[in-house]
C-alpha cells in the first residue's frame, strides 16, 4: 500500500520526464512528431508488398464491417505490436542509461521504465488516431468501439510495462538482457499474427491434430502467447467491428494484471540496490 | 537541542569482485554469479547531527565520506544499522544531474525540480527567485547543452537550493562557479541555518569546513574518530595527517 502511495506522490515526475521523452526525441528535427509515424508506414508498404503482394496472403473480409483492404488489416495488429515492441526494448534499458541520475538523486526508481511505457505510449495513441481516421475514411464505422480500444491500449500499456520492469532490472545485473530481447523480439513477432491471419494456424494445427498423441494442439500451445489475444481484441474492435471474443478478452484482462504486479513485485524486490549493481 | 538526523551503528559492505560474471553465459558456465571479498566501507557508523546546525564530514580520501553522504541522501541502503531524519530531506551530490541537454532551461528548471521532489505550483512559485539566483535569466530559453559549465552549473545548483527541505545534505560542489556565485552559495546556506533548517556537508576544504560548521565529524577508514566541535575536530585530524607525513 505504501509503494502505491509513493507511486501517487511521483506522478508529476513521471509526467516530465515522459515530457523529456517525447519532446527531446524530435527536437530539431524538421518533421518532427510525423517521423514517429514514418516507423511503421515503412513496414507496413514493406510487408504488404510482400505478403499481400508476392505471397497472396488473403485475411477474412472485416465481419461486418466488409473491409477488404490488407495495409489496413495488418496496421490493426502492427501498431499494437510495434508499440509493445517498442517499449521492451527502450524500457530493457531505461535504468542503465540513466545510470547518473540513479547514482546522484535519491527519487522513485520505476519512474524510469515507466516514463518509457508512457512517452511510446503517447506516440502510440498519435498512430491510432491516423489509422481510425484512415479507417473510418474507407468506411469502417469505428466510432462506437473507440471507447473500449482505448481500454484494450491501456491493457496492453500495463501488460508491456510489467515486462519491461523486470526486463530493466535483469539488464542491471545480465546486461545481455538487451541483446537477448533483439532476437527475441523478432522471434515473437512471427509468432504473433500480425502478417499472417490465425485461420491459418487453425488450418495447420487442425490438419496435425494433437501433438504426439496428446490432447493438445499446436493451436494450444500457440495461444500460449498473450500477443495472440490482443492483436486479436484489436482487430476485432477495429477492422471487423464487432464485440470482442469473451475468452480473448478475458485473456488480456489477466496477463495485463499478471504481467503489472509481477513486474512491480520484482522492481520492488531490486529497486534499493540498483544504485551500487549500476 | 532536537536531532534532525539520527544516525545508528550504520554499516555499509562493497563487494570487491575479482570475478564478475554480468554477463548469462559466464554466469552458467561458471554456475555463480561472482567472486567476491567484502570491503566495509563504513562501520559501526553513530552521531547525530542536531536540528539548526552545519555539520560537516571530513577525512582524508577513501574514508567513507561519500558513502555514509550517499546512504543519507537514500542511494545507498545501508546493510546494517539505522538512519532516521526529522523533516524533508535533500541531497545536493551533484548539479544539473537529469539535465536534457536538448531542453531549454525552463524545461529543465522543471525537470530537476520534480526530480529533486517538487511539485509543479512550487517550481512556479519559486521559478523567478531560482532565475534570479543563477543568473542566467537571458538564456533561460536556450537549449541547455549550449550553456558554459559555469551557468550549467549554477543553474542546477539553484534550482537545488530552491527544494528548501529541513535537511540539505551536499557533497563537495561548492568548489564550481566563480568567487562571487560561491560567496552567494555560503550566503544561501547562512539564511538556511538562521531558518532553522540543517545542513549536512563534505568538504575537503578546512578553510570553508572553519568558516560553516558548528560541529564536525571526522571519518577515516569507514570509522568515526572524532565527532565534536569545529575547531578541536579539525585540529585533531590536521594533527594526524602531519604525523602521517
Amino acid at each position: 500500500m505504501n509503494y502505491i502511495k509513493e507511486l501517487l506522490a511521483s506522478r508529476e515526475l513521471l509526467v516530465n520526464l515522459t515530457l523529456r521523452e517525447v519532446k527531446g526525441k524530435y527536437r530539431r528535427t524538421i518533421f518532427g512528431q510525423l517521423w514517429s509515424l514514418a516507423n511503421p508506414l515503412a513496414a507496413m508498404l514493406v510487408y504488404t508488398f510482400v505478403f499481400s503482394f508476392i505471397f497472396q496472403i488473403r485475411p477474412d473480409k472485416g465481419d461486418p464491417s466488409g473491409l477488404n483492404i490488407f495495409a489496413l488489416w495488418l496496421l490493426c495488429g502492427l501498431l499494437p505490436w510495434l508499440f509493445f515492441s517498442n517499449v521492451l526494448s527502450l524500457g530493457v534499458s531505461s535504468l542503465v542509461s540513466n545510470a547518473a541520475l540513479i547514482q546522484k538523486v535519491y527519487f522513485s526508481r520505476v519512474v524510469l521504465p515507466l516514463s518509457q511505457v508512457a512517452a511510446r505510449a503517447f506516440t502510440w495513441l498519435f498512430e491510432m488516431g491516423v489509422l481510425v481516421v484512415a479507417l473510418a475514411i474507407v468506411g469502417s464505422f469505428v466510432w462506437p468501439w473507440l471507447p473500449l480500444v482505448l481500454v484494450v491500449m491501456l491493457l496492453l500499456a500495463l501488460f508491456a510495462a510489467g515486462v519491461a520492469l523486470a526486463l530493466a532490472v535483469m539488464n542491471v545485473y545480465f546486461r545481455d538482457t538487451e541483446h537477448f530481447l533483439t532476437i527475441i523480439l523478432q522471434i515473437w513477432m512471427y509468432l504473433t499474427p500480425i502478417i499472417y491471419p490465425i485461420s491459418l494456424v487453425e488450418t495447420q494445427s487442425h490438419n496435425v491434430g494433437g501433438i504426439f498423441g496428446t490432447p493438445i494442439t499446436v493451436l494450444d500451445l500457440y495461444s500460449l502467447n498473450p500477443m495472440v489475444h490482443f492483436v486479436q481484441v484489436f482487430r476485432e474492435l477495429l477492422y471487423d467491428n464487432r464485440w470482442p471474443s469473451g475468452d480473448a478478452m478475458l485473456a488480456c484482462v489477466l496477463w495485463a494484471i499478471g504481467s503489472f504486479t509481477l513486474g512491480l513485485i520484482i522492481f520492488r524486490r531490486n529497486e534499493k540496490g540498483l544504485a551500487e549493481a549500476l | 537541542m532536537s536531532e534532525a538526523v539520527r544516525i545508528e551503528d550504520v554499516s555499509k559492505k562493497f563487494r570487491l569482485y575479482h570475478e564478475r560474471n554480468q554477463t548469462l553465459k559466464s554466469a552458467i558456465m561458471r554456475r555463480r554469479r561472482s567472486v567476491h571479498e567484502d570491503f566495509w566501507a563504513l562501520q559501526d557508523v553513530s552521531f547525530s547531527v542536531p536540528q539548526g546546525s552545519t555539520f560537516g564530514l571530513i577525512g582524508s580520501n577513501g574514508s567513507g565520506k561519500s558513502t555514509l553522504l550517499k546512504c543519507l541522501a537514500k542511494i545507498y541502503w545501508p546493510d546494517k544499522g539505522s538512519i532516521a531524519y526529522d523533516g524533508r530531506m535533500a541531497a545536493l551530490l551533484e548539479v544539473g544531474s537529469g539535465f536534457h541537454h536538448e531542453l531549454s532551461g525552463r524545461e529543465n528548471i522543471y525537470l530537476n525540480g520534480s526530480i529533486l521532489g517538487m511539485s509543479k505550483k512550487e517550481i512556479d512559485r519559486k521559478f523567478d527567485e531560482i532565475i534570479d539566483f543563477s543568473g542566467v535569466e537571458k538564456f533561460i530559453d536556450q537549449p541547455v547543452k549550449n550553456y558554459s559549465s559555469g551557468m550549467y552549473v549554477r543553474l542546477g545548483f539553484s534550482v537545488a537550493i530552491s527544494v528548501q527541505p529541513d535537511i540539505l545534505i551536499v557533497d563537495e560542489v561548492l568548489a564550481v562557479g566563480d568567487a562571487e556565485f560561491q560567496e552567494k552559495c555560503f550566503a544561501k546556506f547562512r539564511d538556511y541555518r538562521e531558518q532553522g533548517r540543517t545542513v549536512v556537508l563534505v568538504s575537503h576544504s578546512m578553510g570553508s569546513v572553519r568558516a560553516m560548521c558548528d560541529q564536525v565529524a571526522w571519518l577515516n577508514k569507514g570509522h568515526i574518530m572524532q565527532v565534536g566541535e569545529t575547531a578541536s575536530t579539525i585540529a585533531a585530524y590536521e594533527k594526524s595527517l602531519d604525523l602521517g607525513r
